[in-house]
């Protein structure tokens, strides 16, 4: 019991920075992405037994992550759509000043055009956003993000090229905005 | 090229990213969390509970039943036994 909790806390201190940091890449907001780490480790902690070393430790756990924050943002989403007829929640406002982000990680020079990054990301598809958070932010080999998202290399490599050709049509039209100051 | 230059700019905004630590009370959370759901029954037990209570009970409502219709038929028997004691023929 006692080496069992003693295995769970060092997996703990091994892996909290990995899954906060991508469930921040992902929500771009600290109390969300507190809760999807309480939420991972639990799951963890709940299937770790069932886990088979079919894959990574890791991989594994940036799969749960990765799942755990797609479905906030569903989850989130639809609260959103379903207040736009009522008043504006709580939760709203927290989505719609997502484009204020800071991640903390992000160098200090480089914080005013990262914020613009991450809101650009919020506009790609579930998969190009995985592909390219996991190569671009998170700096993983396109082998790497392959064994994650179950997929082969040359998907991976089409998705971050597609990935990063929507940001570029987004960031074109942002930069008409950013002219004009 | 101005654009191209800006849109690089944004691209590459997240170089030199280093990871980030969460709260430092957030472990003591989990393990709150953890301890919780240790102490919840799962649906599958309440359900199995609800059933053996419901088997019970109409357990209970059919002995019920057939004590009644068992006291019914005593009592008549009683009545019956006393009636011939006192209809003899002479």
């Amino acid at each position: 019991m006692t080496q069992n909790k003693d295995n769970f806390e060092k997996l703990y201190h091994d892996f909290n920075n990995l899954v906060y940091t991508i469930a921040l890449n992902y929500l771009q907001n600290i109390e969300d992405a507190e809760e999807i780490t309480q939420d991972v480790f639990l799951q963890i902690h709940q299937s770790l037994h069932k886990f088979e070393n079919k894959s990574e430790l890791k991989t594994w756990i940036y799969r749960i992550t990765i799942n755990k924050s797609l479905d906030f943002i569903k989850m989130k989403s639809s609260k959103k759509r379903l207040f736009i007829f009522g008043n504006k929640s709580q939760n709203e406002a927290e989505y719609l000043n997502s484009s204020n982000f800071e991640h903390p990680g992000v160098l200090m020079e480089n914080q005013e055009n990262a914020k613009i990054l991450f809101l650009a990301i919020t506009s790609l598809t579930e998969n190009q956003k995985t592909a390219f958070i996991l190569s671009k932010v998170d700096g993983l080999s396109n082998p790497e993000i392959a064994s994650i998202m179950e997929l082969s290399i040359s998907s991976v490599e089409s998705l971050v090229f597609r990935a990063k050709n929507t940001l570029k049509e987004k960031l074109a039209e942002k930069f008409k905005e950013y002219r004009k100051k | 090229m101005e654009k191209e230059n800006w849109i690089n700019e944004i691209l590459n905004s997240t170089n030199g990213m280093t990871h980030v630590a969460p709260n430092e009370g957030l472990y003591s959370k989990i393990e709150q969390k953890i301890f919780l759901n240790k102490n919840v029954v799962s649906i599958k037990t309440v359900w199995l509970v609800a059933a053996s209570i419901v088997v019970l009970i109409s357990l209970n409502i059919s002995a019920l039943q057939n004590k009644k219709v068992t006291t019914n038929e005593t009592s008549e028997a009683i009545i019956a036994s006393t009636l011939n004691q006192s209809n003899q023929l002479y």
